[in-house]
C-alpha cells in the first residue's frame, strides 16, 4: 500500500493559540479517506498546511516521500495535488471557459509561454470543453462565474480542482449547501472524478462520507480520535461521544 | 472565434493610414504635438498593462520612464556612432531591468503598498539624477543629438526633420502598442490576468504568483522604457523632468480619464490630455488644476473613464474582461 | 543641516574624520527631524489604521500647513498665530475632503482611494503653485526662539529645541486622548472594529471625519513649526510623502508605536547620512526600505495582512 500523503507529528499554533496537536496519518494511494470532526477541529487549517498556504508550528509533511514542508503552494499545486475551498473561491468576473481554461494553461504547464496566442490554441480549447462537459457545465461555458446558481459554482470549483488532472485530489467540505438531491449527484460526480486517484476530503455530512469513504479519520480539538474502515469508526466509543452522539 | 478580427483590424490599418498622411495637413506645431501623443500612448498603454490587466497601481512608473529617457540620452552622449535603433532597444530594455530590479522589491506588497514603495524608487531615482551632476547634469539637464537613422534598404535618414522623427514615432509606437495587446493574448498574458482576478485561488492552481506580477511590471518597463528613449529623441533634450512628480501623475491622469477598462482607453487619455494642454495652457495657467478636477470627477463618478462615456468600446470589443 | 556642525570643538577624540561632539549635536538633529517626521507620519498612520485608507494628500497637508504658516505669520506679525489657526484651516480642510470626497470611494475599495488621494495630492500642490509662486519661502522664527543655547561646549539653536519640546508635548497629548478620553477610546475601538462601534450606537462617520481631520491639522502643525527650521518650498510636500513612506514600510502600516520608532531611525539616518556622504543621504532611508522589503514586508510592527 503506498503512501500517497504522509502527515508526520504535525503541530499548529497561531500566536499561542494552539490548533493542531501531534497528527500523525497516512493517505493511501487510490484510497477515498474522509476527515471529520465537530466545527474548529482544525480541518480546514489542516487542509491549509499541507497545500502550503500556512506552515506548521512542527512537523512534517510528505507528498509522494517529497518532504515538502514548507513549499510554496504554487510548487505544491504543481506537484500533483489539487483542492477545492469550502467557500466558492472561483475567479468571479471570468466565464467559466476563462475559468477553466486558467487552470488547463497550468496543466499544459504554458503559463508562462509568450509566443503564442491563447485563444487559437485548439489542444487548451478541446481539454477545456472536454472538463466543461464532464462537470455537466456546457450550457453555462460562457456565464460569467459570479452568475451561476450555487449548484453549478459548486460544480466550476470542481472543475477547476480536477483540470490539472492531479494525482491526489483535496476537496474541502464539497457538498456544502446542496440540497439533498444535489448532494446525490455530487457524490455520484466525486466518485467518477477519483476514479483511480486518491481522494483526502472534508465532510459533514455523514451520508456522503459513509457512502464514498474507504476510510475515515476524525479530528476533535486539533488531535486525531481514531483513524479506520468506516464501519471501526462508527463503532469507536470515543468518536461516538465526541462526534457522532451529538449528531 | 473568429481566427483574426478582420473589423478591428481593418478599423486599425484605416487609422493607421490617416495618422501617415495627416503630417501633410498639418502645420508644423501640431506634427510635433502628434509625435509627443504618440510616445504618451505608449506611456500609458504600458501604465495601463499594470492598472488595467495586473490590477496594480505603479505610481512609480516614470522611473521606468525616466530610466529609458536617460539611459538613451547617456548612450548617445558616451558612444556617438550607435544606431538609433539599437539605442531605442538599450531604452526599453533598460526599463525592464530597472523595472525588474524595483518589482523585486515592490511586487511582493500588495495594493496601495505596491503603489507608494514604486512612487518611493522613483523619488530616489529623481534624487539620484539631480545631484549626480557629473553624469546626469542635474536639472539643467542633458542635450542629446537626433542621429540618422540608417536602414540597410533605404540608407541614411536624418531625423532632424520632425516630419521623419513623426514616422519613426508612429512606427516604435504601434509596434509597442501591438506588441503589448499581443502579450495581453499569449497564455502568460492569461496568466497576468488570472493572478488579478484571485490571487489565493491562482496560487492554487500552480501560478508563481510573485514572478508573473514581476514579469508583468518588467512588461510595463519596456514600453515605458521605449517611451522614455522615443522621449528623448523627440525633446533632443532630457532633464529631471522626466522623473518627477509631474511624470508620476501623467500617465495616471490619462489613463483615468480615457478608461483603464479598454485597452485603447489610455490611448484615448493621451490624445485628450496633451490636446487639451495645448489648447489650455495658453489660455489659463491654472489648466492643470482642470485636468486635476477632470481626474477627481472621473476617479468618483465615471469610472469607465471617457472611452466609456464615448461608448466606443462596442465597436472595438476590445474591452478588458473582468475589470471594475 | 549640516552647515553649523565643525564649529567650536574641544577635541576630545575623533571619529570617522569627525569630532566626537559633533555626533552628539548630530543625534540631536537627527531626534528633531524625527520627531518632525513622527507629526506628520502619525497622522498618516491613525487614518489608516483607522480607516484602511492611505491618504496620499496627507503629506499635502503638511505643505499647506506650512504655506498658510507664512501668509498668517506675515500678516499678523506672528508666528504663534499661525500655530494656532492653521491646524485649524486644515483639520477643516481635511473634514470637508473626507464627507464629500473621500466617504465615496469606500465602496470601490483601495484602487479608488488611491487614485482620489493622489489626486488631491496633486491638485494641492498645484493650488499652493499658483497661490504663492515657484520660489522659496522663509518664516523666521519667533523672537523667543530664535538664536543659540550652549551645550556642552557647543552652540545649539534653541528653535530645534523647541521643535523637539513641542513635538514631544503634542505627542503626549495625542497618546493622553486616546488612552485616557472616551473619544480616544471609541477611536481605537473604530480602529480595531469599525462594524462593531457602529452597532454599539456610535457615530462612526463623524468619528472618521474627526480622525481624518485630526490627522490632517497634526500634519499642519508639522508644517508650521518646521518652517522656520527647513524653508518652504514646492517640492516640500514630496519629500514628506517620501520621508511618510519610509517610515510607513519600515515601521509597519497601522503600528503607531512602529511609525514612532521608525521616523526616529529616519531621522537619525538622514542625519547621520549628511554628515557622511551629503550629496546622497537618501540612500541610507532606500537601503533601510530595501532591507526591511526583503526582510520583512510588513514592517517591522506592522501587523501581518
Amino acid at each position: 500500500m503506498k503512501t500517497i500523503l504522509g502527515i508526520e507529528g504535525l503541530f499548529k499554533d497561531f500566536s499561542g493559540l494552539e490548533v493542531l496537536f501531534d497528527l500523525n496519518l497516512e493517505i493511501y494511494e487510490g484510497e477515498r479517506h474522509a476527515i471529520i470532526g465537530p466545527n474548529g477541529s482544525g480541518k480546514t487549517t489542516l487542509f491549509n498546511i499541507i497545500t502550503g498556504l500556512y506552515r506548521p508550528s512542527r512537523g512534517k509533511i510528505f507528498l509522494f516521500d517529497k518532504n515538502i514542508t514548507g513549499w510554496s503552494s504554487h510548487r505544491i499545486a504543481r506537484s500533483g495535488l489539487s483542492r477545492s475551498f469550502q467557500i466558492i473561491n472561483n475567479f468571479p468576473k471570468m466565464t467559466v471557459y476563462w475559468n477553466v481554461r486558467s487552470a488547463v494553461v497550468s496543466r499544459f504547464n504554458r503559463r508562462f509561454n509568450w509566443t503564442t496566442i491563447l485563444d487559437w490554441d485548439k489542444e487548451i480549447e478541446r481539454e477545456c470543453d472536454r472538463v466543461i462537459d464532464l462537470l455537466s457545465l456546457s450550457d453555462v461555458r460562457d456565464v460569467p462565474a459570479s452568475e451561476l446558481s450555487y449548484g453549478k459554482q459548486r460544480h466550476l470549483e470542481l472543475a477547476l480542482t480536477i483540470a490539472r488532472e492531479p494525482i491526489l485530489i483535496m476537496l474541502d467540505e464539497p457538498t456544502a449547501g446542496l440540497n439533498s438531491e444535489e448532494t446525490r449527484n455530487a457524490v455520484q460526480l466525486i466518485r467518477q472524478l477519483t476514479e483511480g486517484k486518491t481522494l483526502f476530503m472534508v465532510e459533514h455530512d455523514m451520508d456522503v462520507v459513509f457512502n464514498l469513504a474507504d476510510r475515515i479519520t476524525v479530528l476533535n480539538y486539533g488531535r486525531i480520535l481514531a483513524t479506520g474502515a468506516p464501519d471501526v469508526i462508527r463503532m469507536n466509543e470515543q468518536v461516538k461521544k465526541a462526534y457522532l452522539g451529538r449528531k | 472565434m473568429n481566427r483574426l478580427p478582420v473589423r478591428q483590424l481593418s478599423w486599425g490599418a484605416l487609422g493607421l493610414a490617416v495618422l501617415f498622411i495627416l503630417p501633410r495637413f498639418l502645420p508644423e506645431i501640431r506634427i510635433h504635438l502628434m509625435t509627443e501623443i504618440f510616445i504618451f500612448a505608449l506611456f500609458a498603454v504600458s501604465f495601463n498593462l499594470m492598472f488595467g490587466y495586473a490590477g496594480q497601481l505603479p505610481f512609480g512608473l516614470a522611473a521606468l520612464f525616466g530610466v529609458g529617457a536617460y539611459g538613451t540620452a547617456l548612450v548617445f552622449n558616451h558612444f556617438p556612432g550607435i544606431p538609433l535603433l539599437a539605442a531605442l532597444l538599450i531604452a526599453a530594455l533598460s526599463g525592464a531591468v530597472a523595472a525588474a530590479f524595483i518589482g523585486f522589491f515592490c511586487v511582493r506588497l500588495s495594493g496601495p503598498y505596491f503603489s507608494l514603495s514604486t512612487l518611493a524608487f522613483q523619488m530616489f531615482l529623481y534624487a539620484v539624477a539631480l545631484k549626480w551632476r557629473s553624469v546626469t547634469n542635474g536639472d539643467d539637464g542633458m542635450g542629446v543629438v537626433r542621429p540618422d537613422l540608417h536602414l540597410p534598404a533605404l540608407g541614411s535618414i536624418s531625423m532632424r526633420s520632425i516630419h521623419n522623427m513623426y514616422y519613426l514615432t508612429l512606427i516604435v509606437v504601434t509596434i509597442g502598442i501591438l506588441a503589448c495587446y499581443l502579450f495581453l493574448k499569449t497564455p502568460l498574458g492569461n496568466s497576468v490576468v488570472t493572478v488579478r482576478e484571485k490571487e489565493i485561488r491562482a496560487s492554487f492552481l500552480g501560478y508563481n504568483v510573485f514572478l508573473i506580477k514581476l514579469l508583468a511590471f518588467s512588461a510595463s518597463g519596456v514600453l515605458a522604457g521605449l517611451a522614455g528613449g522615443l522621449f528623448v529623441l523627440y525633446e533632443e533634450f532630457v532633464a529631471t523632468t522626466s522623473l518627477d512628480m509631474n511624470m508620476a501623475m501623467t500617465p495616471v491622469l490619462m489613463t483615468v480619464i480615457g478608461g483603464s477598462g479598454h485597452f485603447l482607453g489610455p490611448v484615448l487619455g493621451a490624445v485628450f490630455y496633451l490636446m487639451l494642454q495645448d489648447w489650455i495652457s495658453s489660455l489659463t495657467s491654472y489648466w492643470m488644476l482642470l485636468m486635476g478636477g477632470m481626474f477627481i470627477v472621473v476617479v468618483l463618478y465615471f469610472q469607465g473613464g471617457l472611452i466609456s462615456l464615448l461608448k466606443l468600446d462596442w465597436i472595438w470589443r476590445l474591452r478588458n474582461r473582468g475589470n471594475r | 543641516m549640516g552647515e553649523r556642525l565643525r564649529e567650536t570643538v574641544t577635541g576630545k577624540g575623533m571619529l570617522m574624520g569627525f569630532p566626537i561632539e559633533i555626533y552628539a549635536i548630530q543625534m540631536l538633529h537627527g531626534l528633531v527631524y524625527g520627531m518632525l517626521l513622527f507629526l506628520v507620519a502619525s497622522g498618516l498612520t491613525l487614518v489608516f489604521g483607522m480607516m484602511g485608507v492611505l491618504n496620499l494628500a496627507h503629506a499635502a497637508f503638511y505643505m499647506v500647513g506650512a504655506y498658510f504658516a507664512y501668509t498668517i505669520t506675515r500678516y499678523t506679525g506672528s508666528f504663534w498665530w499661525s500655530l494656532l489657526i492653521c491646524p485649524l484651516i486644515v483639520g477643516a480642510l481635511g473634514i470637508l475632503i473626507e464627507r464629500f470626497l473621500l466617504r465615496k470611494t469606500y465602496k470601490g475599495g483601495h484602487l479608488g482611494q488611491l487614485l482620489l488621494t493622489f489626486g488631491l495630492f496633486f491638485i494641492m500642490g498645484e493650488l499652493i503653485r499658483l497661490i504663492w509662486g515657484t520660489a522659496p519661502l522663509s518664516v523666521p522664527a519667533p523672537q523667543i526662539l530664535a538664536g543659540d543655547v550652549s551645550v556642552s561646549g557647543m552652540t545649539y539653536p534653541i528653535y530645534r529645541l523647541f521643535i523637539l519640546g513641542f513635538s514631544l508635548l503634542v505627542l503626549l497629548g495625542m497618546s493622553l486622548v486616546l488612552t485616557r478620553t472616551r473619544i480616544g477610546i471609541i477611536i481605537r475601538a473604530a480602529v480595531s472594529d469599525p462594524d462593531m462601534v457602529g452597532a454599539l450606537g456610535t457615530n462612526v462617520p463623524i468619528v472618521f471625519m474627526g480622525v481624518f481631520g485630526g490627522g490632517a491639522a497634526l500634519a499642519a502643525v508639522a508644517g508650521v513649526i518646521a518652517t522656520p527650521f527647513l524653508t518652504t518650498y514646492l517640492g516640500m510636500g514630496d519629500a514628506a510623502l517620501l520621508d511618510c513612506f519610509v517610515v510607513i514600510v519600515v515601521g509597519g502600516f497601522g503600528s503607531l508605536f512602529g511609525a514612532f520608532i521608525a521616523s526616529l531611525m529616519i531621522g537619525e539616518l538622514q542625519s547621520f547620512g549628511i554628515l557622511w556622504i551629503p550629496r546622497l543621504a537618501l540612500i541610507f532611508q532606500f537601503l533601510l526600505m530595501a532591507v526591511v522589503l526583503i526582510i520583512r514586508p510588513t514592517g517591522l510592527f506592522g501587523e501581518k495582512e
